[in-house]
């Protein structure tokens, strides 16, 4: 409890260090608001748990899968002629509601050539930059990633590729 | 350095000019809503660079408060405006 | 000129070369999922070689924090603003540009 506490605090601490660009002359101000955002916090966001080592296992396929993400477009929107595809898919998520789920939404769009539309249930509607790239298989991995990531076992086989035009 | 500063600045600002284009021809007020996300990723990377050409640190604040605007106003915009702008000129995109 | 000024050089020129992207795909692409896709992609990686061009340039460690947390705020705001506009276009029954 202290210690959830006290890393809180370190944490808006080091915020308005970086915000202050290390000019410690209003520090007062600066104690005031960390430990108003220390309170807030407490009460907003329960303590948790963070998956620390999945994290960081994770952060270089996402830097990786981003950095190509953008290659990628950017050679589509800079050579001549169109070459996109689109089309807007439906992919059934075997992730478990909640975190994950919303997690993965968020991440879909920094992939290469996919955008997340609409979460709905359990489908996850993703806009696909180039419906002959191999995006499903960017899709199932990610969500493998994900799995890993929050510490859940993924068993169904995905269904198959069902192009969900426009409706 | 001081040039390469201000070269790329000028050149992320005939970027941020040529997406005037997309402002104007829109054609749903979506597009338009892009071409201002568009500015306001660009208008802090121009500030970020002015900052530092300029060695005015206020200017690093001025950018951070854009990145903060610009969530607001999306969210703004796609929750008031959109809903109640007509139909028809969505549809004839 | 020393090392780091010619990667800071290399850094921001790489950068600019992604807003380009960013900029002539909003122009080129032909519909707003497509734009999205040019915009979202681009101009992060194209703000986030700027940034690391800047930091290496940076007088103190507190800059660096700074300019990576604008960097951040902007990727998460449009991370969080790009699907917002995907689901309301879908919603509204916009169709998807197709071949």
């Amino acid at each position: 409890m202290i210690l959830s506490l006290v890393l809180r605090g370190s944490v808006f601490a080091l915020l308005w260090w970086a915000l202050t660009e290390g000019n410690f002359d209003a520090w007062w101000l600066g104690g005031i608001l960390v430990m108003a955002a220390t309170e807030i916090s407490r009460r907003l966001i329960p303590a948790r748990t963070w998956p620390l080592m999945g994290l960081l296992r994770f952060i270089p396929f996402f830097i990786e899968r981003s950095l190509i993400s953008c290659v990628d477009v950017a050679w589509r929107a800079l050579r001549p002629g169109l070459h996109i595809d689109p089309a807007l898919v439906r992919y059934p998520l075997r992730l478990p509601e909640g975190f994950p789920r919303i997690f993965m939404a968020n991440v879909v769009s920094l992939l290469p050539g996919t955008l997340a539309a609409e979460l709905e249930g359990s489908d996850l509607f993703v806009h696909v930059l180039d419906g002959r790239s191999n995006y499903w298989r960017e899709l199932t991995q990610l969500e493998q990633r994900v799995a890993q990531l929050s510490g859940v076992c993924l068993h169904a086989i995905p269904g198959t590729a069902s192009r969900q035009d426009g409706s | 350095m001081t040039l390469i500063y201000l070269m790329i600045t000028c050149f992320l600002f005939l970027t941020l000019m040529a997406g005037m284009w997309r402002i104007l021809r829109g054609p749903t007020a979506a597009d338009r809503m892009l071409a201002a996300q568009l500015f306001g990723t660009t208008a802090v990377a121009i500030l970020l660079i002015l900052a530092q050409l300029a060695e005015q640190p206020a200017f690093r604040d001025a950018a951070l408060l854009l990145a903060l605007l610009a969530t607001v106003t999306v969210v703004a915009f796609v929750h008031r405006a959109w809903q109640t702008i007509s139909e028809s000129e969505d549809e004839s995109s | 000129m020393n090392p780091a000024d010619s990667l800071t050089i290399l850094l921001l020129m790489a950068g600019a070369f992604f807003f380009l992207a960013g900029t002539v795909g909003l122009l080129r692409f032909p519909d707003i999922f497509t734009r999205l896709h040019a915009l979202t992609k681009a101009d992060n990686l194209g703000l986030g070689l700027i940034v690391a061009g800047l930091v290496i340039q940076a007088d103190n460690w507190a800059i660096v924090g700074k300019l990576l947390m604008i960097w951040l705020l902007v990727l998460l705001a449009s991370a969080a603003a790009c699907h917002l506009i995907a689901r309301t276009a879908r919603r509204k029954k916009i169709l998807p540009w197709k071949r």
